[in-house]
């Protein structure tokens, strides 16, 4: 399995201790989109932002790719979940912020300080 | 410690009526986030690392007033993002001072000079700028990750000031803070002309980048001990005085997860400003169904364990101050002192 760090890309087989369940807590905690397959076969790719277990027909929310939303989906409809988009939150460590400082002073050049900036 | 008389006074009976109609769960403060996206990125800060789309959304203006309607605080916080890029934040300020709630609107004041050239606020005693401002020119600018913004900062609080606007700044601080600094800091706020200042350790935001300089609660007592020894005569704080008391390790509390409820484009945040465990739609739900018992010191959630920001313990020392004729007897003492 990969590390909470390094999720991007991952697709996690669901089997043994890598319940549903597992999958989609991580998925809640990752900071970037998602692709969700449905029992059906379809597939949605959104970031999830909410997770509610403790009621009688457990959900998750999204906002798809296009900032529609926010779509309920039950938990028990889904199959599988891959961690195909960007982790906005990787790669943030305090040591890569002040490489990123110190390159900046030399170039002269401001990178991109968020996924908005980088899309443009 | 300086709070406008008609604002102390407005709590001040908002949280005696809850008591005498024996409420145990109310909001003192909304904290609302119409938005994500920000013009700086804060290594301390782990509210902005959100994929384009999030980032894009600017929350409705009805449903921003529907949830100060829902929740009924005196006070609001409108914080993001850098909530001076919410397309609406003219109409959402004029909406919440037609509904008489003393707000605070969080920002960095990188565009503040610019907004205020364009007439979109009208100063009133409802409404205050909150500038962020971490310290010293060389300790803020660090702490922002970007040189030049605290003189940006100080030009707007001064144009801001000028204007007849109302100004406070908040201040949040890593175990990277000097106290000498940091008192020097409070007195160059002091000499632009703010109005009070308010303080919190940083937040541990486990989606930050910087995770080194987050303040564990020891190192919390002594560095605002260090700070807040022999206070300043001119020294005003926008803040309970035993919250500052409880920030120095001289008061011992729990926190009030709901006190200060946080509102944004996913829903009410579960349980608390800083922890991100889920959303409920309503407050209402917020309160019903977040699991309580399991958050706070007490509950020894490790997640739990090193905080003491303000949005989980002012209500704390707020609701203290009327809880018993102690709580009262030490806010009046400290106030009168002028030292916490
Ligand atoms: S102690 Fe802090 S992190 Fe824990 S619930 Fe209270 S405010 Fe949130």
């Amino acid at each position: 399995m990969a590390d909470e760090k390094g999720l991007q890309g991952w697709a996690p087989v669901i089997s043994g201790d890598m319940t549903i369940e597992r999958v989609i807590d991580l998925a809640f905690d990752y900071r970037g989109n998602t692709t969700i397959v449905k029992s059906d076969g379809t597939e949605v790719v959104g970031y999830i932002f909410n997770r509610n277990k403790g009621v009688a027909e457990p959900f998750i929310q999204i906002f798809d790719e296009k900032g529609n939303g926010p779509f309920t989906l039950l938990i028990s409809q889904i199959q599988a979940i891959r961690f195909t988009g960007k982790d906005m939150a990787a790669g943030n460590s305090y040591a890569a912020y002040m490489e990123r400082k110190q390159r900046q002073k030399e170039t002269g050049i401001a990178e991109p300080l968020n996924a908005l900036e980088e899309e443009a | 410690m300086s709070v406008p008389a008609s604002q102390m006074w407005t709590v001040a009976s908002y949280v005696l009526r809850q008591r005498l109609t024996r409420k145990k769960q109310y909001p003192l403060v909304l904290m609302l986030e119409p938005l994500f996206k920000c013009n700086l990125a804060c290594a301390g800060c782990g509210k902005i690392q959100y994929p384009a789309q999030v980032l894009k959304k600017n929350m409705l203006l009805e449903k921003a007033l529907a949830a100060m309607d829902e929740c009924g605080a005196p006070m609001i916080s409108i914080a993001g993002g850098e909530p001076l890029l919410y397309p609406q934040i003219g109409e959402l300020v004029e909406g919440l001072v037609e509904r008489r709630k003393y707000i605070y609107l969080c920002t960095n004041a990188l565009v503040l000079k610019e907004k205020l050239e364009q007439h979109i606020f009208k100063p009133s005693k409802y409404f205050s700028f909150s500038v962020h401002m971490d310290g010293i020119r060389e300790d803020h600018d660090e702490s922002v990750c970007r040189d030049g913004t605290y003189d940006i900062a100080t030009e707007a609080i001064r144009e801001a000031i000028k204007r007849g606007f109302r100004v406070t700044t908040n201040t949040t601080l890593f175990n990277t803070a000097q106290p000498l600094n940091v008192r020097e800091f409070f007195d160059e706020m002091m000499d632009l002309g703010v109005e009070a200042m308010m303080l919190s350790p940083g937040y541990s935001y486990a989606k930050a980048p910087d995770q080194q300089h987050f303040l564990h609660k020891g190192e919390t007592n002594k560095l605002f001990s260090e700070i807040l020894l022999n206070p300043k005569k001119n020294w005003k704080f926008n803040q309970s005085p035993l919250f500052l008391q409880f920030l120095m390790g001289k008061q011992d509390y729990e926190c009030t997860p709901w006190g200060m409820p946080l509102y944004n484009n996913f829903g009410w945040q579960r349980p608390c400003y800083l922890l991100q465990e889920g959303y409920a739609e309503t407050y209402k739900e917020l309160l019903e169904t977040t699991p309580w018992e399991q958050y706070g010191k007490k509950s020894g959630n490790p997640k739990c364990a090193d905080c003491m920001v303000h949005s989980g313990y002012e209500a704390t020392a707020v609701n203290a101050t009327f809880a018993s004729f102690k709580g009262f007897k030490d806010t009046v003492a400290a106030t009168i002192r002028g030292k916490p």
